[in-house]
């Protein structure tokens, strides 16, 4: 059971395609591999959390050697636990005036149950001439306006359908609803990982203004629970529907734009469609713990991962869809076809998913539960 | 007309055999002991006839039907098992009238029958006891009673009394043979305890190594054992080896005997009883199958006394009564009256037992 | 053996470490989430130490009892059909020969390596209609297509009840190795077909050990939270799918420790109430 998919991507998330995808970035490996990083570094050291497994993984090999050569600065990653548990820590870290990491890639929920607590550092964008360019919706800010976190990753979660059930590719979100499309869909189980609510405001009702009142969400309540029938799985566990959309038996749901490509270029029968209204944007950002007293150092590590050859590479290897406008980049049309798109995103209402979780949750039960 | 007819009965487990063709004809009525050592198929014997054991070969009979094939539930028999296998979830009453719940018999009949049937065996008031709070000799009789329940062609006992102490076996004994005589049924119960086979049966069976040695009343087992195996697994028995010289004279370590039924020639064995053996003083005057020895040990059993006698190298055990004691001590010497008509002759091939006085 | 009550602490020892054992393993951890059960939950945040019913309040309507009930039910009807099934087979593998029955045992034990992913895996593949069992019958003309049969009941049904199995055979199996086999011979004497033996001498000489291992399988079965979400469908979803969803997705730990403390206490008022059905029928 892959726990916490919801809360941030790569907590031990599809972890199979991934490591594939890990295993391509063979060369830049090579390229790192015996940097005397620690000789360098023994003034300098900054601790960086990132999510436990592939993510970790990946950055250990593709991204903190070249940065400790670059800047001189050691980094001592930290693998960060499941669920909400390492804001847990950091929090009762931070009272104790400690920071068991100085930067921390956090899901957006995270983020804005942090930034309630004031748990993070404002940041100065103009330290940062490379995180400037991130695109605003990737970037956090406090009420008042203080930056608390920089876009680290995103990633896409789109229609995903198999070839041979479905030879022509469908258009929108809308295909979830088509009644010829009864007991097809594998579609994820929570309300706050599978994004439907935001998905069913962009295709019906507009917009995310919609969600702004609980009549709207109601709304979309409503509207979601006509599709119910078409549900076959409603899934937690990815390799599950992985396996079943392969195989043909469950041909349509939502699923990672990245992974399924890479399914695709298997030779597996399945394809992922951006649909007319968007794919789900889903991200983690950087934040750095008001404990750290590595803060200046923190600034220089999120401005080199905010440049556009790092995010370059990180879309090569990691999967990761850039953080910045893809003209910035040098990745090409089919590089980044494999893990973005132009069309403008979904971006989901975080906000709600904070503020009315107990309720959101309650309801969504009863949807598709009752 | 015969009750139980066993036709060649066998029983092979792969290359042993347990029992090889068993032939037997029971009459109605009868009391008859399976007796043998542990191992020498007597039990499953038994196990074939109750039809718990399918039998390798042979057939059986009862009132000349054949049931070789009929399954254990449709012979009608009831069987006491070894560990009397009351089942611990039902009271005494309840085990009683089991079978006659499996016949659908009315609940209130089965309590009627089964509370007579505990009178019976001597349990009366005992119905509603649970099955754990019976002394042994209790669920001895309860067992008996629930086997007795359908009132069964053939009563069937497996080393019923095995579990008790001395005492109330030898109770037991008495009160089961007299119950099977008021009943009347035809019983064979398996036992390795010939004192039990003696005092119960009309007939005993003596098995071993899967073979029936000899099918006969209890005294004539005891005074005419068919072979030297019966002859020392009843009883204590004295057993001579000896050549033919003459017709009717046999040498045997330490003298000559005369004796009738003599083979003609070659080896022959010889059975006598210690009862039957005579003592005379050293000094006494000679007399025709007498042999000399030394007296080796004296032991007094109250009833009798019992001689060990050392006769050309080999023992001879004397049983005489405490009045008749011959007036020599361990150490002497002593002579030893073999009567002519105390000794059975028996086949000479047949195995010696390693001297099994009980 | 010391017949009279122990006096000093030297005589207590042999139950001291299961007694300490039972604290730190068992009340220490369940008072714990009584004590988080009554805390209160800071939306989007954790929870504070409190003492407030409302965690209780939230999980007392129609659709919480409605899952409960389901759950209830499930863990029971897998019980019943795992000791069902459970029963009549460890009464034959208990009568095979010694080498027969140590192959059974070990394969049995090596299903209990197979963890709750693994068995839900296997069963969707079994039962999908792409790949299950449903092409075999094709194949021989019995069925005119493959058809799924996952995600459903009796999907979620078969998946349990194949992961209670080997308990249940390992807790029936001591009972019935033991079970004198002159018992069922003695049935069979007085008149019981081979069935008739079974039913009326077996099963009921074994009753204590038949309901401890439905007590076994209940609670066993009470707990599965993935088996739920791998097989059935939403509305086959148990209260511990629940309790997982809001301990670990939503960081509700206070109103998650309110359902587990009520299912455990449902479960035990159940288990006592089974037992005592069973005493007041023996006595």
């Amino acid at each position: 059971m892959k726990i916490g998919a919801g809360l941030g991507r790569g907590l031990g998330t599809g972890l199979g395609r991934r490591a594939v995808l890990a295993g391509m970035g063979g060369l830049a490996a090579a390229g790192a591999a015996g940097f005397p990083s620690i000789v360098r570094a023994q003034s300098k050291s900054l601790k960086v959390g990132v999510y436990g497994g592939y993510f970790k993984n990946s950055f250990d090999k593709h991204i903190f050697p070249d940065f400790t050569k670059a800047t001189g600065i050691a980094v001592e990653a930290v693998a960060e636990p499941t669920g909400e548990a390492w804001l847990i820590q950091l929090e009762q870290a931070a009272r104790a005036r400690q920071a068991p990491a100085d930067v921390s890639m956090m899901s957006q929920v995270a983020m804005l149950k942090g930034m309630a607590a004031e748990l993070w550092q404002p940041l100065d964008l103009a330290k940062m001439p490379n995180a400037a360019k991130v695109k605003p919706a990737l970037i956090n800010k406090y009420a008042d306006g203080r930056v608390s976190g920089i876009g680290a990753v995103s990633w896409y979660i789109t229609l995903v359908t198999n070839t041979k059930a479905y030879p022509q590719a469908p258009e929108s979100w809308a295909a979830l609803w088509d009644p010829a499309n009864k007991d097809k869909l594998g579609l994820l189980a929570l309300v706050a990982n599978s994004f439907l609510l935001d998905v069913t405001a962009a295709t019906f009702f507009g917009g995310p203004k919609h969600l702004d009142t609980e009549q709207g969400q109601l709304d979309c309540f409503r509207k979601l629970a006509e599709m119910k029938g078409n549900v076959k799985l409603w899934y937690r566990d990815e390799a599950q529907f992985e396996a079943a959309l392969k195989s043909g038996e469950i041909p349509m749901g939502q699923y990672y734009h990245d992974v399924t490509g890479l399914a695709a270029a298997d030779g597996h029968p399945v394809r992922s469609t951006f649909p007319k209204e968007g794919g789900i944007l889903d991200s983690g950002s950087w934040a750095v713990s008001k404990a750290s007293k590595a803060g200046d150092l923190a600034h220089v590590f999120i401005d080199y991962m905010s440049q556009p050859q790092v995010q370059a590479l990180l879309s090569r290897k990691v999967g990761t869809a850039p953080t910045i406008d893809r003209s910035a980049t040098d990745l090409t049309d089919k590089e980044f076809a494999a893990v973005s798109s132009d069309l403008a995103p979904i971006i989901p209402r975080y906000d709600l998913y904070l503020s009315k979780a107990d309720w959101l949750n309650q309801k969504w039960t009863e949807m598709i539960v009752g | 007309m015969s009750a139980l007819v066993l036709d060649g009965l066998a029983k092979r487990y792969g290359s042993f055999t347990a029992v090889h063709g068993a032939s037997l004809r029971i009459p109605h009525g009868q009391f008859v002991c399976l007796l043998g050592p542990s191992g020498c198929g007597k039990t499953t014997l038994m196990r074939m006839i109750a039809g718990l054991e399918e039998p390798s070969g042979g057939r059986l009979l009862i009132d000349d039907r054949d049931i070789t094939a009929a399954p254990a539930h449709k012979r009608d028999f009831g069987m006491v098992f070894q560990s009397l296998a009351l089942f611990p979830h039902l009271t005494a009453g309840e085990n009683v009238a089991y079978p006659l719940r499996i016949r659908g018999v009315p609940a209130a009949e089965r309590r009627g029958r089964a509370e007579s049937l505990l009178e019976l065996v001597r349990l009366p008031g005992m119905a509603d006891r649970p099955v754990s709070r019976l002394s042994g000799g209790q669920r001895q009789r309860v067992a008996i009673a629930r086997a007795l329940a359908l009132e069964p062609k053939l009563f069937l006992l497996d080393e019923p009394l095995s579990a008790l102490d001395a005492k109330l076996r030898e109770a037991m004994q008495i009160e089961l043979k007299q119950l099977q005589r008021r009943l009347g049924i035809t019983t064979i119960v398996v036992t390795h305890d010939q004192r039990e086979a003696m005092t119960m049966a009309d007939l005993v069976v003596v098995m071993s190594e899967g073979k029936i040695r000899q099918a006969a009343p209890p005294m004539e087992v005891y005074r005419r054992p068919a072979d030297a195996f019966v002859a020392d697994f009843i009883g204590m028995t004295n057993l001579l080896e000896g050549e033919v010289t003459a017709p009717g004279r046999i040498s045997v370590p330490g003298g000559e005997l005369a004796l009738e039924g003599l083979p003609r020639q070659g080896r022959a064995l010889l059975s006598v009883r210690p009862e039957e053996v005579l003592l005379h003083p050293a000094t006494a005057p000679g007399g025709a199958n007498r042999l000399s020895g030394t007296l080796s040990f004296v032991r007094d059993l109250g009833a009798s006394v019992e001689f060990r006698i050392e006769v050309a190298g080999r023992e001879i055990v004397a049983l005489t009564r405490p009045q008749d004691r011959p007036p020599v001590e361990p150490g002497g010497a002593v002579t030893v009256e073999i009567p002519a008509g105390a000794c059975v002759v028996l086949p000479p091939e047949s195995g010696v037992g390693g001297g099994r006085p009980s | 053996m010391i017949r009279r009550a122990p006096r000093s602490l030297g005589e207590h020892a042999p139950i001291l470490f299961p007694a300490l054992m039972l604290i730190v393993f068992f009340v220490i951890p369940f008072g714990l989430m009584i004590a988080v059960s009554v805390a209160r939950r800071i939306p989007g945040g954790f929870y504070e130490p409190d003492f407030v019913f409302a965690n209780y309040e939230r999980f007392l309507t129609a659709f919480f009892g409605g899952v409960l009930s389901f759950s209830l039910e499930l863990a029971a009807l897998v019980a019943v059909v795992a000791v069902g099934i459970g029963f009549p087979f460890t009464y034959r593998l208990a009568r095979l020969p010694r080498a027969a029955q140590v192959r059974w045992l070990v394969f049995l034990l090596s299903i209990l390596s197979l963890s709750e992913v693994i068995i839900g895996f296997a069963w969707s593949t079994l039962l999908s209609r792409t790949a299950g069992i449903t092409n075999l019958l094709v194949a021989v003309g019995l069925m005119a297509e493959p058809q799924s049969l996952s995600p459903s009941f009796g999907a979620l049904l078969a998946g349990m009840v194949y992961q209670a199995f080997p308990y249940t055979v390992l807790v029936l199996y001591p009972a019935l190795a033991r079970l004198d086999p002159a018992l069922v011979e003695a049935s069979r004497t007085l008149g019981a077909s081979p069935a008739k033996a079974f039913f009326t001498v077996v099963v009921p000489s074994q009753r204590n050990t038949i309901v401890a291992t439905l007590i076994m399988a209940f609670v066993f079965a009470l707990g599965s939270y993935l088996l739920p979400q791998l097989l059935g469908r939403p509305q086959h979803w148990t209260l511990s799918v629940l309790i997982t969803d809001q301990a670990i997705y939503q960081s509700n730990m206070p109103f998650a420790a309110a359902m587990a403390v009520f299912l455990v206490l449902v479960s035990l008022a159940l288990v006592g109430l089974a037992l005592l059905a069973g005493r007041k029928e023996e006595a």
